[in-house]
């Protein structure tokens, strides 16, 4: 879904304009950037910092942070955070001064390799410093890059959660379930790229644009900052007849959405419809009554609508919310059965892989080989930091765990097995028929009017 | 046997049973000798799910209404209703042979019967023939087309049927008591009988009538009935509702329904609450009046919808000059007025049966609306009978029909 000109004719609120600074770190950053570019990603200025002079000249963004320079000398980090990490720290001059006077500092990184385990910390930690709010997008390894590379994008996660407001996390074999098996590695990874410039896009322009009921930065703030640093993004859009029902379920089919289960354990969540003027009340209205099934009672929902010219016929939905952390053992507790995590399990014992072809970072030269005599012990404690953030996925996933993506066995869709399980829980509340439970039901126009019409028309009471 | 001027109307409703005993005066008019009352039990949706209950409860109105009136009632005309009763409009034509000109009887009985020839399911039965207007060789607005020249006519009418074995189930109930059936009604046209006057049917009306089980309605347009229905949701849903929502028993929730129940909105203080109390009188939970209204707000709004979606399109709506007429035990809520007024974008009122003579004071509640309408249904068949000779022979001939089976 190219999107050229969506942002035309867009009026500029200079009162409430935020400064939004994306910067992508390594290689998988600078991929993912020069996608956004592509989809006219115009209200937020772009910069690229790598180690790799190759990769750096390649891309697209107006701005360029060559790491390393001394360090490196143009090359790339050879798959080490360390090297990555002192890199930055050399070219930590020129970082502050990308960064300085933004008020939303988006970093995008590519974790597991060198420069984007190594830098992105410490970029988000400069910004975090310099007083921006710090969102941090990062791509997880696939698990067939190997244990290493896990090992070392886990490592550097848990640094980024200390200094970013928000870690969205995106997992490569997650992401695997956007496109099909057989799809050409290139097609994945753009898809993959896709998905998060339309994160950072959908938030952008949450926070820059006008909105008929506005979703402020404030908004964004609580809603992030009072989660556990795991975010949950959705972003749809579709057109045609049915437009609203199909962006919001494009939106939940989103792999950072869990297909909407995760909304349940959310405490918070942002919601913004956004369309031409051509928007009716009923859509929105339909998509609020869907979401509303996937969210909980104790769900705070704050709605966001905005009216964009641009968007055509076009109408897209984002959903952002971020896990919370009380609520996210309330949901442990709720699905007992369901935390046996088995993703460790497949992970292939043999396969070593450091270096791959397919990775998603570009093929970096090695220049410097750091092999200490922690290496191996790096190795066995794999399983430890691995295991901790993507446990989290485990725990309030619902989900049978089938995503792991082995040498092009993917994950099939779990999907209408996630539909059915909600939709017990919808008919438990939905079929209160009380007296009539028995009686021949009363059907009209496609509603059973034998259930409560406040039930029905969503009537908040009590 | 029943005297010829005495006619029995016998509502088998879903909250009450209902007998009037009316007596048919020399100057053509109606006086209400006794009414019958009992509560009724096994009626589910207007319709009988519990036959030996039901028919005990028509038993004991029956006697009710004897003793009341004085009279051995023998013949009974018979209300019906039922989510099942549907209804649609449809044109007969007569063409006359070569050497006759002048319409007659047979040939209104000809349309009547070329109208009904329309394939219904075969379990349904045709249960009223209302006839809206005469066309005599293309020309519109003939009121009586007996006696005038022509070569074609046609006529407009309203057809109302029903599932056969569902119809006969209350006559049943009915014949099990020794009683006969004179004619079965459908509840929404007895209720008009009750409810407007001519010029209010001239003018275009709609008839509402909210009942403890089933919502009947009918439209009349300039003196003709355009439109009827039955949604099968009533009173009773709005109870449940209230049940369910407020997590109180069924019997609690009618209680406070009565006592309490208002359709608006916005009308209670902000935090104004009901206290609920047990039957000796102690104070148990309390529940927020606004709460309270919101349910059956839902509820009766959704009927009064449902209602209009379904007149509307129709294209019916615009000619109601006469406005909305709210009737029936549900209309008894307070707001019912405002509401529908508020729904229908035009004047609405909670209405009683037209006053009558006799006992009629303790009956002019809207919960008679349609027993009364029953009773002037019957006179006014009554009424016809020396003009258009045949009418009770047809309806003996429909009833038998639905007999045979």
């Amino acid at each position: 879904m190219v999107q050229l000109n969506s942002q035309y004719g867009r009026e500029e609120n200079t009162n409430e304009a935020r400064k939004i600074r994306v910067i992508g770190v390594g290689g998988a950053g600078s991929n993912i950037l020069d996608r956004a570019m592509l989809d006219g990603i115009d209200c937020v200025e772009l910069a690229t910092a790598n180690t790799d002079v190759q990769s750096l000249t390649g891309s697209v963004t107006n701005q360029k942070i060559q790491l390393g320079r001394n360090l490196t000398r143009g090359l790339g980090s050879g798959g080490d955070p360390e090297l990555g990490l002192a890199a930055a720290e050399e070219s930590s001059d020129e970082i502050q001064a990308a960064i300085a006077g933004y008020d939303i500092i988006f970093i995008c990184a590519g974790l597991g390799g060198g420069t984007g385990s190594g830098a992105a910390p410490f970029i988000a930690k400069l910004a975090k410093d310099a007083g921006a709010l710090v969102l941090v997008l990062v791509t997880l390894p696939f698990t067939f890059e190997g244990r290493r590379r896990c090992a070392q994008a886990a490592t550097s996660l848990q640094l980024i959660r200390e200094y970013a407001d928000a870690v969205i996390c995106f997992e490569n074999d997650r992401m695997a379930e956007l496109t099909l098996p057989r799809m050409g590695i290139h097609e994945a990874f753009a898809a993959a790229d896709l998905t998060i410039s339309q994160s950072i896009r959908a938030i952008a322009n949450l926070l820059l644009q006008p909105g008929l009921i506005r979703v402020g930065f404030d908004d964004v703030c609580a809603v992030i900052r009072d989660g556990e640093s795991r975010a949950l993004f959705g972003f749809g859009e579709a057109d045609g007849e049915n437009r609203a029902h199909d962006a919001l379920v494009k939106a939940l089919r989103n792999p950072l959405m869990h297909r909407g289960d995760m909304l349940a354990s959310a405490l918070n969540v942002i919601v913004q419809i956004r369309g031409s003027a051509n928007v009716t009340l009923g859509e929105i209205g339909n998509v609020m009554e869907e979401l509303n099934r996937h969210i909980s009672d104790q769900t705070q929902l704050l709605m966001g609508i905005a009216i964009d010219s641009g968007m055509g016929s076009r109408l897209s939905v984002s959903i952002i919310s971020s896990l919370g952390g009380s609520s996210g053992h309330a949901a442990k507790a709720a699905y007992p059965a369901l935390q046996e995590p088995e993703r460790i399990e497949l992970v292939p014992e043999t396969a070593v892989v450091s270096e791959s072809p397919l990775i998603q970072e570009s093929p970096e030269p090695v220049v410097t080989l750091k092999l200490g005599n922690e290496e191996p012990t790096n190795g066995r404690k794999v399983k430890i930091p691995r295991s901790e953030p993507l446990n989290l996925a485990e725990e309030e996933s619902t989900a049978p765990k089938k995503e792991v993506v082995l040498a092009g066995k993917p994950a099939l869709k779990p999907e209408p097995k996630q539909i059915e399980a909600r939709q017990e829980v919808l008919q438990f509340d939905a079929v209160s028929r009380g007296r009539f439970e028995k009686s021949e039901p009363t059907i009209i126009d496609g509603q059973d009017l034998d259930v409560p019409a406040f039930l029905r028309r969503r009537v908040k009471v009590g | 046997m029943a005297r010829d001027n005495i006619f029995v109307g016998l509502e088998i409703g879903t909250t009450k049973v209902c007998v009037v005993v009316a007596e048919a005066r020399h100057d053509n008019t109606l006086k209400i000798l006794g009414v019958g009352n009992a509560p009724s039990r096994g009626i589910r949706k207007g319709e009988i799910v519990d036959f030996e209950t039901a028919k005990r409860c028509v038993h004991d109105a029956v006697v009710d209404a004897e003793e009341r009136s004085d009279v051995e009632i023998s013949e009974v005309f018979l209300g019906v209703s039922g989510g099942h009763i549907r209804s649609f409009n449809n044109r007969g034509i007569v063409l006359l042979e070569e050497d006759r000109e002048e319409i007659d009887e047979q040939d209104l009985e000809d349309v009547r019967t070329n109208a009904r020839e329309v394939s219904l399911p075969m379990e349904d039965c045709v249960l009223h023939t209302i006839i809206q207007h005469y066309y005599v060789d293309g020309q519109d607005g003939v009121l009586n087309p007996l006696g005038l020249f022509g070569k074609k006519l046609e006529a407009d009418f309203h057809i109302v049927y029903g599932i056969r074995t569902r119809i006969q189930n209350a006559i049943r109930c009915v014949k099990e008591l020794e009683l006969d059936t004179a004619d079965v009604v459908i509840n929404s046209f007895a209720t008009a009988q009750a409810i407007l006057d001519k010029n209010d049917k001239q003018l275009g009306a709609l008839v509402i009538d909210i009942g403890g089980g089933t919502t009947d309605f009918i439209v009349y347009v300039e003196g003709a009935v355009k439109q009827s229905g039955v949604i099968a949701v009533g009173g009773d849903h709005i109870t449940n509702d209230l049940s369910i929502g407020l997590k109180i028993p069924s019997a609690r929730a009618e209680k406070l329904k009565m006592e309490e129940g208002d359709v608006t909105l916005g009308n209670a203080f902000p935090g104004e609450t009901i206290v609920l109390r047990d039957e000796t009188g102690f104070a148990g939970r309390e529940i927020e009046r606004e709460t309270l209204n919101q349910i059956i707000h839902c509820r009766v709004r959704e009927i009064f919808e449902i209602v209009a979606r379904q007149v509307e399109g129709d294209q019916n709506l615009n000619y109601l000059g006469a406005g909305v007429f709210i009737t029936g035990g549900s209309s008894q809520l307070r707001g019912m007025e405002h509401l529908a007024s508020d729904v229908f974008g035009m004047p609405a009122r909670v209405t009683q049966p037209l006053p009558l003579a006799g006992v009629t004071s303790a009956f002019e509640h809207p919960q008679f609306s349609t027993a009364i309408g029953l009773v002037r249904y019957a006179h006014l068949v009554h009424l016809d009978r020396p003009v258009v000779r045949g009418i009770l022979s047809r309806t003996m001939k429909r009833l038998g029909g639905i007999f045979r089976t």
